[in-house]
């Protein structure tokens, strides 16, 4: 079963198109990755699927209905937003009360649990937590709530390694018992690639890879060796990246499966350069983007 | 409306600033009346009226605004509908306009049992919101508290989904309409019937029914505007 759905949505902006005809399905009970550069329209479609912006064309579902102001759907979402803004008279304890009480599935024995594993002190208030305190709020926000529907946005902003490798653990360890249909929208690929299950790549607002985790995994593979032998082996196959260095040329291809030859190198393409090559030849300028 | 009431719990987890600061200012104004009594001298002897009461308006929409700009944006994130969150203000803002305006009756009937805090003053029992009994004083505090609340969350809604370019837009049109109807009304000399008709209306009209009217025109802009704000 599907819990979001969108048909050939379109979100503009004036002349701009922060998303452009996306159609994808989130299956149920399953950890999707939400992946794409600044810019690509990753927000705009957690927001839309969460009622809180609007789409300016297509269909969308969650649960079956439209989100807007739908409070059967709604109170079955939890959405953790990147750099989330707390009120400033709230402390600690008030924003995670406040999520108790929206919450049927909230587990305050788990939340008082994640705040002694990120160290963070229920008193104090809010406005005067560091970047990185106020990420591991919404991060225990969205694994308590235990939300059908989870949405986390690049929630790790200010959270160190350790930190955001306990996240990771944590999420994994609770979705195995709780399972639930989470999404993830991050820059960090390499770190939730074990993590995820389905990806949903967006570029300039249009889904370029929408495919299970497991066969992206495999469907990539840089060849390296001689140029002559490398453009032979590569002939047939669709070609993501090359480079040369001398008489040496080293392709990046998806659909050449297991297939190897004698006198060539095979390396696997882990998840991030899939996704940097697919995005690189969508053919938009490598340069810092403005996320919308 | 258990959701609802969710949420009104959730906007009073501020309490201080809806409740608690308003009846500081509250216990604070015969302090502030002997004060100005005190500079005015002479001029403060015998029955005389203090005109603190706009002081308690201040006081009470800045909670309302941090309620539209701070904690709507945090609710909506947490799965809350725009009508859920709109309900809610709409009781907190009711509960405590009523729980001050008891606040400002029990006052009012200490100023009388003291001879007006032993000077003659009046502070609370103006002449213009008439000597009614304790129920109808009630709802003639109320009012006006209602309506000013309703201007904070309209103007916390309009910062919401418009930020600075909306208030400013929202100041400058109000003064323009205002200064329009004033002009109106001084060239079509419609003054003295304006000043007629409010003077025979009685306080329960003039201080409860005609606020709560504006007041709930006020919630329906809100309202209007709401539903596309986003967080």
């Amino acid at each position: 079963m599907n819990v979001v759905r969108t048909v050939g949505v379109s979100r503009r902006y004036g002349p701009l198109a922060a998303l452009d005809g996306v159609s994808v399905e989130l299956a149920e009970n399953t950890i999707h990755g939400l992946l794409g550069r600044n810019g690509a329209g990753k927000t705009t479609l957690m927001r839309i699927l969460t009622g809180q912006d609007f789409e300016t064309g297509g269909t969308v579902e969650v649960f079956g209905q439209h989100p807007y102001e739908n409070a059967d759907v709604l109170s079955r979402v939890c959405f953790i937003k990147e750099s989330q803004r707390y009120p400033e008279k709230f402390r600690v304890k008030h924003a995670l009360r406040a999520a108790e009480l929206l919450y049927p599935n909230w587990d305050n024995a788990y939340a008082t649990a994640l705040l002694a594993d990120f160290a963070i002190p229920s008193g104090p208030l809010l406005g005067k937590l560091s970047r990185g305190q106020l990420s591991a709020v919404g991060v225990i926000i969205g694994l308590a709530s235990r939300a059908p529907l989870t949405l986390f946005d690049e929630p790790y902003l200010g959270l160190d390694a350790v930190a955001r490798q306990l996240f990771y653990d944590r999420l994994l360890a609770d979705y195995a018992e709780n399972p639930r249909t989470i999404v993830l929208s991050t820059h960090l690929i390499d770190e939730v690639s074990d993590l995820i299950e389905h990806v949903v790549l967006l570029d300039r607002g249009k889904v370029l890879i929408d495919a299970d985790a497991e066969s992206l995994r495999g469907e990539a593979i840089a060849v390296t060796g001689p140029a002559d032998a490398v453009e032979r082996f590569a002939a047939g196959y669709e070609e993501l990246h090359r480079e040369r260095i001398g008489g040496s040329l080293r392709v990046t291809l998806t659909g050449a499966g297991h297939r190897h030859e004698p006198g060539l190198d095979f390396e696997p393409v882990s998840l991030q350069q899939l996704v940097v090559r697919t995005t690189q030849r969508n053919g938009r300028p490598v340069a810092a983007g403005k996320e919308s | 409306m258990s959701r609802v009431l969710d949420v009104v719990r959730i906007q009073l987890v501020h309490w201080p600033a809806l409740l608690g600061y308003p009846l500081l200012a509250l216990a604070a104004m015969p302090l502030l009346g002997w004060g100005i009594d005190v500079s005015n001298g002479e001029g403060a002897l015998g029955a005389h009226e203090i005109y603190l009461l706009p002081a308690l308006w201040g006081v009470i929409a800045p909670a309302h605004l941090q309620t539209m700009t701070q904690v709507f944006p945090f609710t909506l994130g947490l799965g809350v509908t725009r009508r859920t969150f709109a309900a809610a203000t709409a009781l907190v803002v009711l509960g405590q306009a009523l729980f001050v305006g008891l606040g400002l009756v029990a006052l009012d009937v200490v100023e009388r049992l003291t001879g007006g805090w032993g000077r003659e003053a009046q502070i609370f029992g103006l002449d213009v919101l008439g000597q009614s009994n304790p129920l109808v004083l009630w709802f003639v505090y109320s009012g006006p508290l209602v309506a000013v609340s309703a201007i904070a969350v309209l103007a916390g809604v309009v910062f919401q989904r418009w930020r600075l370019t909306g208030i400013y837009l929202a100041i400058f049109g109000s003064v323009a309409v205002l200064v329009a109807v004033g002009v109106l009304a001084k060239t079509q000399s419609w003054g003295p019937a304006i000043g007629g008709f409010l003077d025979g209306q009685p306080p329960l009209a003039l201080f409860t029914a005609y606020p709560v009217v504006f007041a709930l025109a006020l919630g329906g802009a809100g309202w209007l505007v709401l539903r596309r704000a986003t967080a």
